[in-house]
């Protein structure tokens, strides 16, 4: 059994910890949007969505690499502590995107004229939110944690296709979603595309509070996780 | 001038911090079970 109860504990404290510096950094966060961020001159104020939409888009896609990738490598290995990180990653990866699709359309309003347009992008994204609350439906509906990690699995290999595809949408199609403003290619060597220093720094912070959001959450979900396999495996034995 | 719209990312900031405090405290609460 590679289940250890107290590396489950150490890992929830840790993620306790890590998810408070987080708090610390999206309060400073705010501040620094706020107070030393130029205002946009013509989105106005509503631009400073900026600072949380993307970052929350990031989180949100980077969850569901990880899902993706340590679903393979629980086909592989067998190791249910991967299966754990898959779901963790999957869980707080669906907040994200809660958060994604509620600040959207909150920019959408003052920027487009409408809350929702079924744009590709943001309907790629609800197909990708749908697709992760059919994994969580799998994995309610399997009782046995072999069965319900192998078959959960294979979804969240499948569902790591629409990772990129999803990046690429506003590129394929004819989508009125921005497309990505820090990593532009087209703005290399020309000034007036590149994002100003003030707005990059707020933007780079977000993307970091985003990160430590993530990692403070899949550390805790991924204890409380452990844990209930090892009362699952205690219960069969 | 730009547009007076800064309800909109008040209202945006106000949702981000209760939807990441609501998910620190479901976590908080599902950690302390045993």
């Amino acid at each position: 059994m590679t289940l250890d109860s107290a590396a489950a504990t150490r890992s929830i404290r840790r993620g306790r910890l890590l998810t408070l510096v987080a708090l610390l950094g999206l309060a400073g966060l705010y501040v620094l949007a706020i107070q030393f961020t130029p205002t946009e001159r013509f989105q106005g104020l509503a631009q400073k969505i900026f600072y949380v939409h993307p970052p929350a888009a990031y989180a949100m896609q980077l969850a569901f690499v990880v899902t993706g990738v340590t679903s393979a490598l629980y086909l592989w290995l067998r190791d249910p502590r991967l299966d754990a990180v898959a779901e963790a990653s999957a869980e707080v990866g669906m907040w994200m995107g809660a958060i994604v699709v509620i600040t959207g359309p909150i920019w959408g309003r003052p920027a487009w004229g409408v809350w929702w347009a079924w744009d590709p992008r943001l309907t790629f994204t609800l197909i990708e939110l749908m697709v992760f609350a059919g994994y969580f439906a799998l994995r309610t509906a399997v009782q046995e944690p072999e069965e319900r990690a192998k078959f959960a699995a294979v979804v969240g290999i499948t569902a790591l296709v629409l990772v990129p595809f999803n990046h690429l949408t506003v590129y394929l199609f004819a989508s009125q979603h921005p497309t990505p403003v820090v990593l532009d290619p087209s703005a290399l060597g020309s000034p007036d595309k590149k994002l100003p220093p003030a707005m990059l720094r707020t933007f780079l912070t977000g993307m970091g509070v985003f990160t430590l959001l993530y990692l403070g959450f899949v550390m805790q979900r991924y204890g409380i996780g452990v844990r209930r396999l090892i009362r699952e495996y205690d219960h069969a034995s | 001038m730009p547009p007076d719209n800064g309800g909109y990312a008040t209202a945006a900031y106000i949702i981000v911090a209760v939807v990441v405090m609501l998910y620190t405290a479901v976590l908080w609460r599902r950690g302390r079970e045993r």
